[in-house]
């Protein structure tokens, strides 16, 4: 991420027609990128559990998707950001990418919702898979349409990267990889600490004297992880879930 | 007024006009990052102090089990 900022504003030229105010792609690009390849990991993930119905799957599936959220956020406000420089309005409703990213957004974030209104852990798990995959289908087909589209406004970014200069490109494909590996460690951070908080309050039924499989489980959009075995077999499975 | 139009308009910010926008948006960035990080940290907070409590829990259920352990073979040397 440092390289990559480095890059940006000590060694990539500034752009003939936006400035300075054309750093701000090299942020946002990489963001939306990622967060759009997130959709789509999190609907392959869920594909994943429904062939095994392991709940392993379903976890890393929501993680994915949550964080690609978060990313999507990033992607909005930073591009509102440069329409305000660029065009001078915060938001252009007449622009399709703009308005299509803002419609897959909107659609994930009924994704969390719909986890929680149902409570029954195995028919929430499989309904999410479900809506990951129809709407990480969605993702690509959504792109298809908006690249197919008559109005070409949106600087385009993929198929054209080889139009940009040299170093530009170079900087750009950088950010994007810092991205996405900040992307990966976000994952993996919020995948050990749900883990590791399932296992305390496993070892806390155990200690109070409850049966090693039971789940205490309130209503929550989060999937339910089943540890607690003391056995070195439940160990590794539990470890090979992050 | 269309986008068209609006592209058409666009000319190159000058450094301190557009400065304050870039600037905008890596912080937007930074903020992210920064407001996520700080609450896995509350959470790894939680966690600690749990555990802390399944410790403690843990150590009172083991005293009693070790001192009856102790107590074990003295119950057996006292015959022979």
């Amino acid at each position: 991420m440092t390289a990559a900022l480095g890059l940006v504003f000590f060694y990539a030229p500034l752009e003939e027609e936006q400035g300075f105010l054309q750093k701000i792609f090299y942020v946002h690009v990489p963001l939306a990128i990622v967060a759009l390849g997130g959709f789509v990991l999190g609907g392959l993930l869920a594909i994943q559990h429904l062939r095994t119905r392991d709940a392993r799957w379903d976890y890393r599936s929501y993680v994915v998707i949550h964080m690609s959220l978060i990313f999507a956020l990033g992607t909005l406000i930073t591009g509102s950001i440069w329409a305000k420089g660029s065009w001078g309005h915060w938001w252009v409703w007449s622009e399709p990418t703009l308005v299509s990213f803002l419609i897959i957004f909107l659609l994930y974030a009924t994704y969390q919702p719909l986890r929680f209104a149902i409570e029954d852990p195995e028919r929430q798990s499989r309904y999410a898979s479900v809506f990951a995959i129809t709407a990480g289908a969605f993702v690509p087909m959504n792109f298809i349409a908006v690249r197919l589209s008559t109005a070409y406004l949106h600087p385009r970014v993929l198929g054209s990267t080889s139009n940009l200069p040299a170093s530009m490109s170079f900087t750009f494909l950088v950010s994007l990889v810092a991205m996405a590996l900040l992307f990966a460690t976000l994952c993996k951070y919020e995948l050990t600490a749900k883990h590791t908080r399932a296992q305390v309050r496993a070892l806390r039924r155990r200690l109070a004297g409850e049966a090693p499989g039971s789940v205490a489980r309130g209503r929550s959009a989060a999937p339910a992880l089943h540890v607690g075995s003391a056995s070195g077999a439940a160990t590794a499975t539990s470890r090979s879930a992050l | 007024m269309t986008s068209a139009a609006l592209l058409g308009a666009i000319p190159a910010l000058p450094l301190h006009t557009a400065g304050k926008y870039v600037a905008g948006a890596y912080v937007v960035l930074f903020a992210l990052v920064l407001i996520y990080v700080a609450i896995m940290a509350i959470r790894l907070s939680r966690i600690e102090g749990e555990l802390g409590e399944l410790l403690s829990l843990a150590e009172r259920d083991d005293v009693p089990a070790a001192t009856s352990a102790e107590r074990e073979p003295q119950r057996e040397s006292t015959p022979a």
